[in-house]
This record gives structure tokens, C-alpha cells and sequence, in this order.
């Protein structure tokens, strides 16, 4: 069926009209403009075509200019073929050793990033100063040589041996001295390529110079004893310690095993078997150790002699020709006091002494031979080799360059230009020298005047060994290979004397293999991979032979004498020690260490003159104001600080600071105090006379705590008497007084279960000696920034624990002054008592600061463990107000990447030392301690794999374990057999700010001091 | 509203001899519709670099960081949170003047009302740019707002008294912003009518097609009350919250339970001493003295006298609880405020806003206009050391000793807060220009009523009690805007 319907679409159509007709012949019915549109009409319009493409142009033309900026490229290459060893996001531990002292370092993906104490280490048992911590972010200094040098220029090896070789066949030919100035060097393959190089040139001698030496206790034991050794001091082995200005804790020859050993008679353990040693500290500056006496007695430089002659005279009952009194009342009273202590512990007491002078060392040495020391707290026989500095020797050596007879000489970690007192007469004499080689890795003061310079490895990339007390044998292995073009200086050596050996590892090897193995009943190759794993032989020990003193004494003590009369008058009188921090400078381009707070003044980034507050007011200084130093022909402006303790009369200043040729972290910090050394009797001293002229400058300190005292606040810090504690146990802590139990059920938070684990903490206040090391390992292990001198002048330091340092003054023996308006009436402060306490998140269980965030960045976890999530931050530091412990920290700048603070991380190759497992954190967000919550992951994560419950003390806190004192303890409070859970359940814990009931999670344990009634 | 006569005892709320429906339009509007004068232009350039010095330091923050202020390890919070609180704090006159005033039925507001509450609004953006620029990731300023997002299972903290803030400041700012801009249609109606070309195409839109109808006119009180109940609890409701951003927490002196009530005085008190500081410059620049009058000096002055009365009583209170509590560290903390070394700090605070005003129960001083001014800006420097005491003397010496510190600001702190001083007064002269700073319509509502010659019609008819005149003219001495001479020719 076909249809004729035709369908129209209009009138128009239908009706078929001209217009209609006329239109439809054309395709389409409506002229299109096309025309109009290419002849420029199109153009006039109001957007035209031309405009139009114009502006699509640009905007694609400026968003792919745009878009073509350099975006960062990171280049990380996956393992292609993976070594056996390495699981990337698995540490690997390797023993080495720091300075005598075994340690693990822990390296991931190859690279060390943290140093860790050994546990089995005989001197610190797993315990790790801040140096030795810190010393890891030396390897990523960027300003390490990285190449030899000749005459300052870079240089190749090849060129360096020709020139050194050549060299040294011209001085062979002529005879002339040859000098090998080093560092007390206790490495037994050291010693031995050494002796091969000296084998090789007789002309040839190896000079130990310590920048701190010790020269007077070895003389000393030499005249005394005819055995030229530094002791082995057994603190542990002491009920009474008496310390004339030795910083046994602080810097004195080997603070860790020190530390170790004194904690060990007065921390919990010992307190609970009802024991606790008593110390007693005369010294002029406040050091680490005197600020943990229980008595400390400030004498001037020049009254310490007289006041040991006075202790000799009381516990011999004689008295020494010339013998005169101290002229300082509470000093003679004190020494009468100790004498009497002494000899009722006669065996088990023992004197030390900071000096440096041989009579005074001598003097020392009798009175402990009175008290029957040797042989028990005195160790002869098993001595110490951390120092054998001779300062004659170098004298002598200084005196030999100036008159030509020394044509070599090689620095070995010894930089004298810098650290010797007379630095001039050095580097006169050493402009003489012909071949002058420096094996410096950091460019420094004495490298700096060397021909040639042939940088060292740093430790982490080098082979070696160390006997830092004998029969105590360790392994040096590296982690990494060189980062750099240096070379091991026992290589050079080795090179340049034509020792045969293929290099100084098979050097080393074959000194183990033929010497030292067989001390630790190892041999061979599975002898040595033993010795690899547990890096380190122990001999048997020497039965230690008791010793004693039989000399004449008159001599010593005219000595003593004259040296405290010359001191002695009008002059302040200049004490010069090393921080704790610092020390000798050589880190001194180590960030960590600069921003660590010195324990005693907290002060960061500098030295400055301790003053007591007493001589301040007299003289109308103020903290920080710039006084001109002038003592033995040299003078140094520093800014004085107030410090309560120091002797009236004296001053103390830091040396190892004010360096001038270093990396960019450590020019320029304080000024250097070495020239402030003076020579008598072979011996360099460190005290001097001292005229103070005010410049009229001030320049503000960057105290890390500003504020001293405690104000009466015994909720934070407890205290008792060690009598007091004997009759109860919980004195101090408000236990059983009548206080509120605040362990009522509570309206507003409700109790959450902790299923498995229950973190918590327990510090011992009687263990912490607040040296710091701690601050250190927590950076390292956190990747906490470094702020910079201005920054923590802004109080803007950025440490996840501090160390709290409270001084508290007596008044009338009574004791215990410790509020602002009643000090600044007492007239005397030099008698004070000082408390450390760690201070880092208490992890609340009703933690203030997550109630306030508003946006949850801070929370609690099922583990008792206070989180900070840093992505949900938003920085608005409520949390930070509300923490009634102020350990918050705010990210005001973005350190990583913000060029004022170059001083640390902000460059590619230093991040490398970052901690993987750490997220670093961006500027704007809060942070605080996690209680290394990688830590407990991985511990966790361990277990799991080993399908067997977590023990107690597979976790350990970074600052736990750098703790050489124990203080630190950290587990499951869950588990009431753990090590926490007991030390928690000790008498003596208290809990900070307790009635504020948040329920912090880290419990103290009171400081208690072994002082007398009349005493306290 | 009400056509009868006023008691003759009451002060006229609207002096002058010919003010007529149209003189007040003329006299309201005469900045809105002319150049502005050389005096403007003075005040504008001067308040307009302030707000470049807020811009630009306010983009040195977010460049560099909250470094750049003087803030450290323990004073988290200083200029910046004292300057919120500070501008929050002055808002509040305008809410309390337009909506608790008008439910009291107080027509003496009615010529206050529109720029206290234009000040309201400038002063909770000064406020709202700080809540901004204080946090460390200000970008991320959304985040304490509960938006639904794809974050996973984030939401914010109700516990949280800075959530309660947000919702606490943007409910002000939203109702505030409603309630001014309908009191101002009548007002924008009267403008579009006598502007002609583009100014009135905008006012047009802008009065929302006002028709000046009785039903709108009915409507438009209806909205005026609603909104009034509905801006009441916020007067008291903002500031109990901002307080609580102190009381809730741990701190000592802040952890107070008077906070809620001593901070809504406070505010009150020094809102109504920005509204003075304000209005007796503007009222002789725009020659308002007719409309803004003695009365309502000498009123908020009264008012300025009993919030700091209260304010007082409650520095006492917190003192004798600290005293009362035996807390340690509050006792120490309110000590501090006068021994510690920000004594001078609690010296301004106490002095400028408890002694200070307490001058003000002399009628010499209420009625003296450079001596309430002077007054006017002494609190306002009284109540900006309020809150420092309160924020930075507290937080500085809390719990641990050790981490005791002082707070020096930088001049990134000095700036933005002299900035957004600046970037109010920017916005406050902006207003006046563009929008009668006195609302008209609800003038014009009592002219008939509470004027001065309605008055004096008054007592021309002569049937008042001849001590009630007496003590009308007696009232008058005071008005700067009234010629006496007028009353004592008869």
C-alpha cells in the first residue's frame, strides 16, 4: 500500500508562495554568512574569531610554559640484583667501635644512620655518650675534605704518596726528625703501623698530645709507684668519693663507665638494699658531677691544693711542712667532715682529682694510699690507655720545630694550631718544618698550615681496633664504603713507609690473627667472624696489687703551695673546663652536639664566663654582658652568665670552642679558651689569674631554660634524705600523708581497655646524672631539627626530652630555697643544690592535649601511647598551651628546606642520615616524643614473625638505651613481671603534677640525697 | 510607632529646632550622596596603608611560616589570639545594641543601632582573619570544619572548645550579617529614590525591591524581631564560647568557671567603648549631632561604667578564688600578674578598665565628649591587655618552671595587629560612604515622639507640671547640640 500523503511543513509550503519557492531551490533556505564571516565583518564582532584564537593561543601557549616547570626528580634506583644482607626496611647492626668503647651501629639500606651502645661493652654496658651518638652525623658532613690536598689545592693520591715519599727520603737522607703528633692513639694496629713507619725512618717519633691531657695523674703514678699509667678508677667499688675538681661524670677520662659505675651504688637497686654511696665534690665551676654531689663544697682554683693538704694532714694526723690554712671556713669544716667519712670507709673511699698538676696528683695519690684505695678502687695493673698525652713531649717537639731539627710531621686528630696554649710558638716553629701532613677529614686550624692533607675515613667507613683499657681488645669495622676520596691514614702510613701488606685491613688482620685473637680464645677465620659479631676480646684481668705510697711529701706540698700562693691575691682566679657537649671542640661542627644544652647553664651554641652571682652583683653585670678576659698574655671577650655555686673569686670557660677553620656549623661559636693554658713543671695548667675589664656589650646567651628554680613546686620534683629515706622509703613522694587518692572513678573520661600492652615509663631521679646524651639519641633516632643559636634564643629548641635542670639554695641550713623573691633576698648562693629530671610527653592516659585539638590530630592509642598524627595538624598549638608539661614542640619554620637553617639537614647528602622509619615533619604542625613508636612496631613486628610473645626489653626507648646510667625505663606495664612494672611499684615513685589528674604514664622515682640531718 | 507625647522628664533622643522627616534623610544621607571631604580622605588613606601593612604581613606569615611571630615552645598563642579575642569582644555592642535594645523597646538605640552593627560585622572579619592566620597550616584552615570528606572516617572533635568557636564565630557572623542588612532595606529603598543612573540600578538591587507598602513595613518589623530573638542568646552565647577556648583547659588562669560571664561583660564593655570611640568622631565629622546626642553619650557611657563595674568584680573573684582554691599554681598565676615581670601588663589591665572607669560615675565626665573619648579608647587599651594578661602573663609561668619564659613580639606580630586595625577602619569608612550610618527609618520612627521639639511643643502648649519642665531644661545643659538660651528667653 503506497501512500500519496505528503506532509508540509508550513503554510508557506502548502500554499506554495514565491518567497517560498524562490528560498527553497537552494540547499539551504537561509543564506549561511560565510562570506561575512572571511571579509572581516566576522572580525568586528564582539568577540572575534581572531581574538578568540589569539587568546585560546596564549592561555595554551602560558599553561604549558607553566606546566613546564622543573618538577624535583628523585631518583631512587630498587636493588637490581639485591645484596644477600640488605632488606630494604631492615636495619642491620654491626659492631665497631667509638673511641675504645664498643657500639652497634645500626645501618639501613646500607647506610649508618644511629649509633648504638654494645650490650656487652664493658664500660658504658650498652650505654652511649652524646658524642658517640652525634659522631654518626659527622659522616654526612658536607663539609669533609673530599680530597687530598697539596699546598690547599685539590689534588690525587698518586701526586700526595710521590711528593710524600720523595719527601721522605730527603729527611731520611738527612737525618732530620720526623714527628708523628696524634691523639692518645690506643689502637693496637695504630700503634703497630706506627712503629713499622718508625721502623722504616729512626728519625722518626710518635707524639701522643692530647688538647686535655692527663699527664699529671701518669707522672704522677710514676713518681709515686714507678708505673707511668692513667688508672683504672673502680666508683662502683666506692662508699665515699671525694672529687677535687674532677668531672668524673661530665668529661673526666671515661664519664660513661664512670657514670655507670657510681649510678650503680645509688640508683633504685641499691637504694633498696638500704645502700647508697656518699659524694662528696670541692670545685670552683659548677660541673655535671659536683651538680650530683650530695655535698659540694665551691673552693677557689687555688684553694684546692691547700685543701687537699688539709685532707692529707686530717687522715694522716701529721702535718705537712708549710701547711697553711684554706682561709675559707665551710671548706675547712667540709675537708675535716670527709677525712673522718674517709677513713671509716678506709678501703672502700677514694679521692680523685681534675688537676693536671704532678705534686697535686702525687699528694692524691698518697691520700689514697692511706685510704688503702689500690687495689680496690684503684686499679694499677688493669690501667686505663684512653690518654697518654705527654705535654713535655710535645713542648719539647715545639721547641725542636723552632730550631729547625724537625723537617716532618704528621697530624694525626691532632690539631695544635688550634688547641695549643701557645699556638703562636706552634705555628712558628711548624713554618719550619718541611713536610707538614695533616690527616685531618674536616679542614682545620692545623690542616689549614699543611703542605699536604690526606683525609682520613671517617670511623663508620674505616678497619681498625682499640684497647681503651687494657685487655679490653675492639673491633673497628666499616658500615659504608667511602663516601668519599679519602683514605685511611694507617693506609697512608703504610703507603709511604712501604710496610708489606696489601692494605691496612690485612694489616689488621694479621695483627688479630697473630696477637689479639688468642686473648678472647679465638682463631683463625671463624675466630675473626666471631670477633666481627661480637666485637670485642676480653683478657682475663690482672689480679689489680694494692699499692703504697712511700715518699716524701714535704717537697709535694711546698709545690702545692707555691702554686695556690701564686694564684692566690686579689685576681679572679680562671678555671678552664670542658662542657660536656663539646668538649675538646674537635666535633665542633656537629649541629647535635652545638644544640645540645650544656647540663649545668643550658647553654647552647656557645662558652661563656661562669660568674657567681655574688661577684655579678658586685661588679654590676648582667647575664650575658661582655666582659674582656686577659690571663697569661692573652685575652678573649666573652658574655658572663650567672651561676649559682661558683666559687666567689673565680670564673670558669669552657674551652673547645671559638674555632676558625671548621665547617659552617662550628665557626665562629664562642671563643677559644686554650691559650689560657699555661705550662709549669711539664705540665699544662688550667687555672690562671684572671683580670675581668666589662665591654659594655651585651649579647644574650641561648639558654635552653631561663628559669632555675623550682619554686616550691613539690609536686614536680620530690626530694629526701637518704636517712629520711631509710626510716620510710616513700618520703617525699606524699604517699600515706593524708593526700587525696586521686585514683577515684572518674565523671568525665571514660576507661578504655589496653587489651595487650600498656606502655609506660619509670625514670630514677637518683640514677640521672643529666648529662644528655639522651637529647642526642633521641634527635638522631627521630629526626628532631636543629634550630640554630637565634632560634633557641627564641626558645624555639626543638628536643622531644629535655633535661630540667633546678637549683635550690640553703639559708641557714635549713635548705631548700627555691622561690624567685625569697632567693634574690639570700645572701648567699653558692651553696646550692642542684636536681636533673627528664622531661619528655608523659603520655597521659587523660591527656589534656587531645581533648582540645580540634581537628583529632592528637589521640590516644589502645597501647596507652599518646599519638600525633602530623598530616591532620593544622597547627593551631592548643594542644601546646594546654600540655601542663610544655614538652610540645611547634614546627615555626620548615626546617628541612628553608635556606636560614643551613646549619643542618638542608642539603641531600646530610638527610641521608635521617631514621627511614621517622616521617620528617612539615612547618606549621606539632610534634613530641612517640615513645619511638617505630620502635615498639618493629619490636612487635619481630615477635610476630618469631611467632612468640614480646619480651620485656625487646623494645627499648632511644633515650633508654643511651642511657649509661640506667635511669630510663621503658615497657609493659601490663605485664607485672616486666622491669617497668617493678620500678613503678617502688616506694619512691611519684607522678608529675599528680593532682591534675591526667594520669601521665611516666612514673619518677625521688631524688634522694646521702646528706646529713645538719646538712640538709 | 507610638504617636502619643513622651513624659516630658525624658530626654529628647533627637535635638534641633526644624528636623523634619526629610531634613533626616538629607542630614543622613549627605556623606552617601556627595564627594567625600578632606577629612575622609585623611582617615581613608591613613586606615587603607594599615590594611596594605595587614596584607603584607599577614603574606609574610603564610610565606614564612609562624616563626616569623614572637611565639616559642611555651606561649603558643600571644598577639594573635589576643587580637581575636579582642575584635570578638567589640562586636558584641552591636549585636547587644540591635537586638537585645530593640526587645527592651530602648529607642534610643534606634540611632546607634546601624553603624554598631556595621562595626560588628568589620570587627568579627578582624576577629575571623586571625583564627585564620594563627594556624600553622592555614591552608588547611577548612579542616575544623565537619565537612563530609575523603579522608576516610576524619571528623572533628566535638570536644574541642575551638570547634565550638568555629561554629560559635560563624553563627555570629551569618546572623549578624542578616540582621543588619534587613534593618538597612528601608534605608537603601530611601537611597535608590532620590539616586538616578547606575547608583540607583545598584541600590534598586540592593534594597530588594523595597516598596515602602504597609505589609512590608509590617513584615519587615516581624523580620526585625525574629531576628532580635534570635541574636540574643548570641550575645551571650559568642563570647561563653570563645571563653571556654581558656576555661576548658588545664591552664592556670584559665581554667576559671567565672570566664563565661566576666567575658560577655567584658566584651559588652569594650564594644560599647568602640561604638563611642567610633560615634563621637562620626557625629561631628557627618554632623549627626542632632541624631547621636548627649543622651546617647552619656547612656553608653553608664553602660561602659556597669560592664566594667562587672568586669571588675569579677578580677576580684578570680583573685579571691585563687586565694579561696589554694592551688598552687593559681595562686601563683594571679600573683604573677602584678610581681612577675609583665606586672606592667596587669597594671594596664587593672588600671584602665576597673579604676579608669570608674570616673565615669561623675556626670561631669559621662557628659565631657574629649574626656569619653579618651575614656573610650583607654578601654579599648585596657581590654587588648585583658586578654595579653590573661593569654600570654599565664602561659608564660604555668606548671614546669623550667619552661618558663618571655614572649617578645616581632614586628610581624605589631603589624598585623596595627594592620587590622587599619583594615577595619578601611571597611568602617567604606561604610559610611556607601551606607547611612544612622538608620533613618527607625529615626524618623520617634521624631514625632522623643524629638527636642516635640518637647518643646510641649511645653509651648504649657499643660506640664512646671518642676517637670524644670528639670527637662535642667537636663539640657549638658547637650552640646542644644541652644539653653532658646529655653531661657521665656
Amino acid at each position: 500500500m503506497d501512500s500519496n500523503k505528503k506532509y508540509w511543513k508550513g503554510l508557506e509550503e502548502l500554499n506554495k508562495t514565491p518567497e517560498f519557492v524562490e528560498l527553497n531551490k537552494h540547499e539551504f533556505a537561509e543564506p549561511i554568512p560565510i562570506e561575512e564571516v572571511l571579509t572581516g565583518g566576522g572580525l568586528e564582532g564582539k568577540s572575534p574569531r581572531r581574538d578568540f584564537l589569539k587568546a585560546l593561543g596564549f592561555g595554551v601557549g602560558a599553561v604549558t610554559l607553566a606546566a613546564c616547570q622543573k618538577v624535583p626528580v628523585h631518583k631512587s634506583i630498587p636493588y637490581l640484583i639485591k645484596p644477600e644482607e640488605v632488606t630494604p626496611g631492615i636495619p642491620n647492626y654491626y659492631t665497631s667501635t667509638y673511641e675504645g668503647q664498643a657500639i652497634l651501629v645500626k645501618t639501613r639500606e646500607g647506610r649508618p644512620i644511629k649509633i648504638e651502645g654494645h650490650p656487652n661493652d664493658i664500660i658504658a654496658k650498652g650505654g652511649a655518650s652524646a658524642q658517640a651518638q652525634a659522631s654518626v652525623l659527622d659522616l654526612y658532613d658536607v663539609n669533609r675534605l673530599k680530597n687530598p690536598l697539596k699546598n690547599g689545592s685539590d689534588s690525587g693520591w698518586a701526586q700526595v704518596d710521590d711528593f710524600v715519599v720523595r719527601e721522605l727520603l730527603n729527611i731520611k737522607a738527612s737525618g732530620k726528625k720526623i714527628r708523628i703528633v696524634s691523639l692518645t692513639v690506643s689502637s693496637p694496629s695504630t700503634l703497630g703501623v706506627i712503629a713499622d713507619f718508625i721502623k722504616q725512618f729512626p728519625a722518626a717519633k710518635h707524639i701522643n698530645y692530647d688538647a686535655v691531657s692527663y699527664t699529671g695523674i701518669i707522672q704522677a703514678n710514676q713518681n709515686s709507684f714507678g708505673k707511668a699509667v692513667l688508672p683504672h678508677y673502680n666508683f662502683d667499688k666506692a662508699d665515699i668519693i671525694v672529687s677535687f675538681g674532677a668531672d668524673f661524670l661530665g668529661t673526666w677520662i671515661s664519664p660513661e663507665e664512670f657514670t655507670r659505675q657510681y649510678v650503680s651504688n645509688r640508683n633504685n637497686k641499691s637504694l633498696e638494699s638500704k645502700k647508697m654511696s656518699r659524694h662528696i665534690q670541692f670545685e670552683s665551676g659548677m660541673s655535671l658531677t659536683g651538680s650530683n654531689a650530695d655535698v659540694r663544697i665551691p673552693v677557689k682554683p687555688s684553694e684546692e691544693g691547700l685543701a687537699l693538704v688539709a685532707l692529707y694532714n686530717a687522715i694522716s694526723g701529721s702535718t705537712l711542712a708549710g701547711t697553711k690554712a684554706i682561709g675559707n671556713k665551710v671548706a675547712e669544716n667540709a675537708i675535716t667532715i670527709a677525712a673522718k667519712e674517709l677513713v671509716a670507709a678506709k678501703g672502700k673511699a677514694l679521692v680523685v682529682a681534675g688537676s693536671n698538676d704532678v705534686a697535686t696528683q702525687v699528694l692524691v695519690n698518697a691520700i689514697n694510699s692511706l685510704l688503702g684505695s689500690y687495689g680496690t678502687t684503684i686499679d694499677l695493673d688493669n690501667p686505663s690507655l684512653q690518654y697518654a698525652g705527654n705535654d713535655a713531649e710535645f713542648a719539647e717537639l715545639v721547641s725542636d720545630m723552632k730550631s729547625g731539627q724537625v723537617d716532618a710531621v704528621f697530624f694525626l686528630n691532632a690539631n695544635p694550631a688550634y688547641d695549643y696554649y701557645s699556638s703562636k710558638d706552634f705555628t712558628d716553629g711548624l713554618k719550619k718544618v718541611g713536610l707538614r701532613v695533616s690527616f685531618a677529614s674536616n679542614a682545620d686550624e692545623t690542616s689549614a698550615l699543611c703542605n699536604i692533607v690526606a683525609p682520613n675515613h671517617h670511623y663508620l667507613e674505616s678497619w681498625g681496633d682499640d684497647n681503651a683499657l687494657s685487655g679490653y681488645y675492639t673491633v673497628l669495622q666499616p658500615t659504608i664504603n667511602p663516601v668519599y676520596d679519602t683514605r685511611q691514614a694507617e693506609q697512608s702510613l703504610m703507603k709511604w713507609s712501604d710496610i708489606p701488606a696489601k692494605d691496612y685491613y690485612t694489616y689488621v688482620r694479621n695483627n688479630w690473627d697473630k696477637n689479639l685473637l688468642a686473648k678472647g680464645g679465638l682463631s683463625g677465620q671463624s675466630g675473626w667472624e666471631t670477633l666481627l659479631q661480637t666485637g670485642f676480646v676480653k683478657a682475663a684481668p690482672v689480679t689489680a696489687g694494692s699499692y703504697t705510697f712511700s715518699k716524701d711529701l714535704n717537697a709535694v706540698a711546698q709545690t702545692i703551695i707555691d702554686h695556690s700562693n701564686l694564684l692566690a691575691g686579689d685576681k679572679t682566679e680562671l678555671q678552664l673546663y670542658q662542657t660536656v657537649a663539646i668538649r675538646d671542640g674537635k666535633r665542633a661542627n656537629n649541629p647535635w652536639l652545638q644544640e645540645l644544652p650544656d647540663p649545668v647553664s643550658k647553654v647552647t651554641w656557645d662558652n661563656f664566663a661562669a660568674m657567681s652571682p655574688s661577684d655579678m652583683k658586685k661588679k654590676g653585670l648582667q647575664d650575658g654582658d661582655v666582659v674582656k678576659i686577659d690571663a697569661n698574655g692573652y685575652s678573649i671577650a666573652l658574655p658572663v652568665l650567672s651561676q649559682p655555686g661558683q666559687a666567689q673569686g673565680t670564673i670558669s670557660v669552657a674551652v673547645g670552642y671559638g674555632r676558625t677553620v671548621v665547617g659552617p656549623v662550628g665557626i665562629n661559636v664562642g671563643k677559644n679558651a686554650f691559650p689560657f693554658h699555661s705550662l709549669r713543671n711539664g705540665t699544662l695548667q688550667t687555672s690562671a689569674t684572671a683580670t675581668l675589664t666589662p665591654t659594655g656589650e651585651n649579647s644574650p646567651l641561648a639558654q635552653t631554660q631561663t628559669h632555675h628554680s623550682i619554686e616550691g613546686r613539690n609536686s614536680i620534683i620530690k626530694e629526701a634524705s637518704f636517712t629520711e629515706y631509710l626510716k620510710n622509703p616513700a618520703t617525699g613522694t606524699g604517699k600515706g600523708e593524708g593526700h587525696k587518692e586521686y585514683d577515684k572513678p572518674d565523671l568525665f573520661w571514660q576507661k578504655y581497655d589496653r587489651p595487650a600492652y600498656d606502655w609506660v615509663m619509670a625514670i630514677d631521679l637518683n640514677a640521672c646524672t643529666g648529662c644528655g646524651a639522651c637529647v642526642v639519641a633521641c634527635s638522631a633516632e627521630n629526626n628532631v631539627p636543629v634550630v640554630g643559636k637565634d632560634e633557641v634564643r627564641r626558645r624555639r629548641e626543638m628536643h622531644w626530652i629535655r633535661i630540667d635542670r633546678y637549683y635550690s639554695f640553703n639559708d641557714n641550713g635549713d635548705g631548700g630555697v627555691t622561690r624567685e623573691h625569697e632567693i634574690a633576698k639570700l645572701e648567699d648562693l653558692d651553696h646550692v643544690k642542684v636536681v636533673y629530671q627528664p622531661m619528655l610527653c608523659q603520655h597521659c592516659e587523660h591527656a589534656p592535649c587531645e581533648t582540645v585539638c580540634p581537628v583529632l590530630a592528637t589521640v590516644h592509642s589502645s597501647e596507652g601511647l599518646n599519638h600525633m598524627a602530623y598530616n591532620r595538624c593544622v597547627g593551631t598549638r592548643y594542644c601546646a598551651n594546654n600540655c601542663p608539661y610544655k614538652v610540645r614542640r611547634f614546627n615555626w619554620f620548615n626546617y628541612w628546606n628553608d635556606s636560614r637553617f643551613d646549619n643542618y639537614l638542608n642539603n641531600e647528602h646530610t638527610q641521608l642520615v635521617l631514621n627511614p622509619d621517622v616521617t620528617t615533619r612539615f612547618r606549621g604542625v606539632m610534634e613530641k616524643c612517640s615513645m619511638c613508636i617505630q620502635r615498639i612496631q618493629a619490636g612487635k613486628l619481630k615477635a610476630k614473625i618469631e611467632k612468640r610473645p614480646l619480651k620485656d626489653g625487646d623494645i627499648k626507648m632511644a633515650c633508654q638505651q643511651t642511657c649509661s646510667a640506667n635511669a630510663i625505663v621503658f615497657g609493659n606495664v601490663n605485664d607485672p613481671e616486666s622491669e617497668v612494672s617493678k620500678a613503678l611499684k617502688s616506694e619512691r615513685t611519684y607522678y608529675v603534677l599528680e593532682e591534675l589528674n591526667v594520669k601521665p604514664g611516666v612514673g619518677y622515682q625521688t631524688k634522694i640525697r646521702n646528706i646529713s640531718e645538719q646538712e640538709a | 510607632m507610638a504617636s502619643h507625647s513622651e513624659s516630658i522628664i525624658r530626654e529628647p533622643l533627637i535635638t534641633g529646632k526644624n528636623i523634619t522627616y526629610a531634613q533626616i534623610t538629607n542630614d543622613v544621607l549627605r556623606p552617601v550622596e556627595n564627594m567625600p571631604g578632606k577629612a575622609w580622605w585623611i582617615g581613608f588613606s591613613v586606615a587603607s596603608l594599615g590594611a596594605c601593612l595587614w596584607v603584607f604581613a599577614v603574606s609574610y606569615t603564610f610565606w614564612y611560616g609562624i616563626g616569623s611571630w614572637g611565639l616559642n615552645k611555651t606561649v603558643g598563642w600571644a598577639w594573635d589570639i589576643t587580637g581575636f579575642v579582642w575584635w570578638v569582644g567589640i562586636g558584641h555592642a552591636g549585636t547587644l545594641i540591635s537586638a537585645i535594645l530593640l526587645l527592651f523597646r530602648q529607642n534610643w538605640r534606634n540611632s546607634i543601632n546601624r553603624s554598631a552593627e556595621a562595626m560588628t560585622i568589620f570587627a568579627v572579619i578582624c576577629a575571623a582573619t586571625y583564627v585564620v592566620s594563627h594556624m600553622g597550616r592555614p591552608w588547611l584552615a577548612y579542616w575544623p570544619l565537619p565537612l563530609p570528606n575523603q579522608f576516610g572516617s576524619i571528623w572533628v572533635n566535638f570536644n574541642s572548645p575551638l570547634v565550638w568557636d568555629v561554629f560559635a564565630i560563624s553563627t555570629y557572623f551569618s546572623v549578624s550579617l542578616v540582621f543588619w542588612y534587613t534593618g538597612l532595606l528601608p534605608d537603601l529603598a530611601t537611597i535608590r529614590d532620590r539616586a538616578t543612573g547606575i547608583r540607583r540600578k545598584i541600590y534598586s538591587v540592593l534594597s530588594f525591591g523595597w516598596t515602602g507598602s504597609v505589609k512590608t513595613w509590617q513584615r519587615f518589623e516581624t523580620v526585625c524581631l525574629i531576628l532580635a530573638g534570635i541574636s540574643t542568646p548570641l550575645v551571650l552565647s559568642v563570647h561563653t564560647i570563645v571563653s571556654m577556648d581558656f576555661a576548658t583547659s588545664l591552664e592556670p588562669g584559665w581554667h576559671t568557671t567565672i570566664f563565661p560571664p566576666y567575658f560577655v561583660a567584658g566584651a559588652i564593655f569594650s564594644g560599647f567603648a568602640m561604638v563611642q570611640t567610633l560615634l563621637l568622631v562620626t557625629r561631628k565629622v557627618l554632623g549627626l549631632e542632632n541624631y547621636i546626642t548627649m543622651f546617647h553619650i552619656e547612656a553608653m557611657n553608664k553602660i561602659i561604667l556597669l560592664t566594667g563595674s562587672i568586669v571588675g568584680v569579677a578580677y576580684l573573684t578570680e583573685f579571691f578564688i585563687a586565694y579561696y582554691s589554694g592551688g598552687e599554681y593559681e595562686q601563683y598565676t594571679f600573683l604573677n600578674r602584678f610581681i612577675g615581670p609583665y606586672w606592667w601588663a596587669g597594671c594596664m589591665m587593672y588600671g584602665c578598665n576597673v579604676l579608669m572607669t570608674q570616673l565615669m560615675w561623675f556626670k561631669k565626665i559621662r557628659t565631657n565628649i574629649p574626656i569619653s573619648w579618651v575614656l573610650s579608647i583607654v578601654v579599648n587599651i585596657g581590654m587588648w591587655f585583658e586578654r595579653f594578661v590573661i593569654i600570654v602573663t599565664s602561659l608564660h609561668r604555668d606548671f614546669i618552671p623550667s619552661s618558663w619564659v618571655m614572649f617578645y613580639p616581632t614586628w610581624v606580630d605589631v603589624s598585623v595587629f596595627v594592620g587590622s586595625i587599619g583594615l577595619f577602619f578601611t571597611m568602617f569608612l567604606l561604610f559610611i560612604r556607601v551606607l547611612p550610618s544612622i538608620a533613618m527609618a527607625e529615626v524618623k520612627l520617634i521624631l514625632k515622639s522623643s524629638s527636642e521639639q516635640a518637647k518643646k511643643k510641649l511645653i509651648d502648649g504649657g499643660h506640664l507640671e512646671p518642676e517637670q519642665v524644670e528639670y527637662y531644661k535642667e537636663s539640657l545643659t549638658s547637650f552640646d547640640s542644644v541652644d539653653i538660651t532658646d529655653y531661657q528667653k521665656r
